[in-house]
């Protein structure tokens, strides 16, 4: 048995490209024979994950970040066997994602991302004992873990209720118990906090790190930095369908030590100011995100040497009908790492 | 990193698991089926609707004397032309019926974000398609049950045959008309869109099957191309089994195509699930909208 939960080398994952899609990524395909019966190739294909090597260990939070479209979805659909790849290999509790796929199956609990992924039109207690049963958890066994589930996720008092009716975060609580009820030892949770009030929020990531300590591996994908950085115990970030950077929380950090984050909230930002902004000496990436409805900018500039940058900065901002509301410098962050890395935010 | 904390886990694979997964398929969609108060209408109103279209245009048709219809009941050798009318219409819908059911049973799973859940599962996936069947030949049974009675009081229908042959003739075109279902959904998953492949299906045993008028009208290339679809052994057989003393020797020549295209139609649509479930697995067709 591989010493690692998962193990991904050189995975890759094709489509065919839509017309008229235009896909950056497109690559035409080979031509084919004119007389050959093989299968019709597309003429075009979009590489959605572009040779992805993950080595994850037992036991540990693994935090996959990425922009839209960057592969994580595709990676973790791969890694369920909702997806075979293109090429490459992939094992999961040491069965190959391909050849074993009923055994990954076995070894997995998944929450993908989106609430519907439960019957609305069952109760909280009938979904739970109907994908006990397609789990192959024995009915005695069955029974008291549905009850052990629905006493931790907290919804006994609901368990008899239709789904239709739970908040989001019930619901998301409930597909996590789904996830939680043959005791996999592997969890691939695909943005599980994702549209949940911060209450609901803070009560998964809780129950990420419960998880962790009662020795599940988890592969988790975010959108949100801070969870990431607070969960993961390592962080790959992909990009474009490549792993562009895998280490530590810290280890990440420490990549761009050398830099500060100037932080600007500002009136009146234009496309204009960008252009001088990016002109000055030092000035690595510019990253902008109107707070709210208002014309509050905040404006994120990492330097090289903020101390030097800082007086051209205030003098390419004046006038011209921009106002400097608040400036500060800060060490950096996740977030900023995943700029530094890509070029953009996560939420681009 | 400790291995030795990593959880077992608690699924026991084996034939009684998948046998006890199916079941669970099968609680879970007749759980469902129930909470549609709609299924009310269909069961009691939609029976009635469709052939009385067909009733009152053969009586309009008969003339004011009803001369017409002592004609038509010579010409088909039938004892009661509502019955007769009734059969092939019944027929008719539950082909219908099944087409949308379980052609769409797994579509209707996508559409409601549910069916990647299940397919993460070790479960046999055939059990997905399989399962809704059970409940659907319980809600069709009970719809055919109620178009007799409704028949029988309000239009004093009245079988001469007997019930155990129509019943024999209904359980050996289960296979063929099932099948057909099997193959549709494994084709909806994979083109998302197949309404207009119902219409067809629909239409041609409307026209080709005899529903309401016997098929010796038809020319002699559309009587062949009716060889080939079993509702038209399934519509003959129980016409006969229901106004004629009819035993099992009599019906042998519609039973034992119906058996032939239910194996048929049995393999095609196995063969097109396991088709689409690869492919599904290639593209990401399950995933899809």
């Amino acid at each position: 048995m591989s010493e690692f939960a998962i193990e991904a080398r050189q995975l890759v994952k094709k489509f065919p490209a839509r017309a008229g899609t235009g896909d950056k990524n497109g690559t035409p395909a080979p031509p084919r024979q004119r007389w050959s019966f093989a299968r019709k190739e597309p003429k075009t294909t979009f590489t959605a994950v572009n040779g992805v090597d993950l080595q994850i260990e037992r036991g540990e939070i693994f935090g996959l970040l990425g922009p839209n479209g960057a592969g994580k979805s595709t990676t973790i659909r791969m890694l369920c066997t909702l997806l075979e790849p293109t090429s490459g290999t992939a094992q999961v509790n040491g069965f190959d994602i391909v050849k074993q796929a009923n055994d990954v199956r076995r070894s997995l609990g998944t929450v993908l991302a989106g609430e519907r992924s439960i019957y609305w039109k069952l109760t909280g207690r009938e979904n739970l004992e109907y994908f006990a049963a397609l789990y192959h958890i024995p009915p005695a066994v069955a029974k008291k873990r549905v009850e052990e589930l629905i006493e931790r996720m907290e919804i006994k008092d609901r368990a008899n209720e239709l789904v239709e009716k739970y908040s989001t975060g019930m619901r998301q609580r409930i597909a996590i118990a789904k996830a939680l009820l043959a005791r996999p030892p592997i969890l691939l949770l695909d943005e599980p906090t994702l549209g949940l009030d911060p209450q609901a929020a803070r009560r998964v990531r809780e129950l990420v790190a419960e998880l962790k300590r009662e020795g599940h591996t988890i592969l988790l994908t975010t959108h949100y930095m801070e969870e990431a950085d607070q969960l993961s115990d390592r962080i790959g970030i992909i990009d474009t369908g490549k792993v562009i950077a895998l280490d530590t929380p810290e280890g990440l950090k420490r990549r761009i030590d050398q830099q500060e984050v100037i932080r600007l909230e500002l009136t009146g930002w234009h496309d204009e100011i960008a252009d001088k902004l990016k002109s000055i000496s030092g000035i690595e990436h510019i990253t902008t995100r109107q707070q709210g409805e208002a014309d509050l900018w905040e404006v994120s500039l990492h330097a090289q040497n903020s101390r030097a940058a800082l007086p051209r900065i205030v003098e390419h901002i004046s006038g011209n009908g921009t106002r400097l509301v608040n400036m500060n410098v800060v060490k950096p962050s996740l977030e900023d790492v995943f700029i530094h890395l890509t070029g953009k935010a996560l939420r681009d | 990193m400790e291995t030795s904390l990593a959880p077992r886990s608690l699924g026991r694979p084996g034939l009684g698991s998948d046998v006890r997964a199916f079941l669970a398929v099968v609680r879970r969609e007749w759980t469902i089926f129930r909470r549609y108060p709609s299924w009310i209408i269909a069961l009691f109103i939609w029976p009635l609707i469709f052939p009385m279209l067909y009733i009152l245009t053969a009586r309009a048709l008969a003339g004011p004397d009803g001369s017409g219809l002592a004609i038509f009941m010579e010409m088909t050798g039938a004892s009661d032309f509502i019955g007769y009318i009734v059969i092939g219409t019944t027929v008719w819908m539950w082909q219908n019926i099944v087409l949308w059911d379980i052609g769409f049973a797994l579509r209707n799973e996508q559409m409601r974000g549910t069916l990647e859940s299940n397919w993460l599962s070790p479960t046999w996936k055939f059990s997905y398609l399989l399962g809704p069947t059970g409940p659907q030949i319980v809600s069709m049974s009970m719809f055919i049950g109620i178009t007799a009675l409704e028949f029988g009081l309000m239009f004093g229908v009245r079988l001469n045959g007997s019930v155990w042959m129509i019943l024999l003739m209904m359980l050996a075109a289960i296979p063929s008309i099932y099948g057909l279902g099997f193959a549709f959904a494994s084709l909806i998953i994979t083109v998302k869109e197949a309404n207009a492949f119902v219409f067809l299906v629909r239409g041609l045993v409307m026209i080709f099957c005899g529903i309401t008028f016997p098929i010796s009208l038809l020319p002699g290339w559309m009587q062949s191309i009716a060889k080939w679809l079993p509702q038209t052994y399934l519509i003959h057989g129980m016409r006969a089994a229901a106004f004629s003393k009819a035993g099992i020797a009599e019906l042998l020549p519609d039973l034992i195509p119906l058996l032939l295209f239910g194996a048929f139609w049995l393999v095609v649509g196995y063969s097109a699930f396991l088709w689409m479930e690869r492919r599904a697995r290639r593209t990401g067709a399950i995933g899809q909208y």
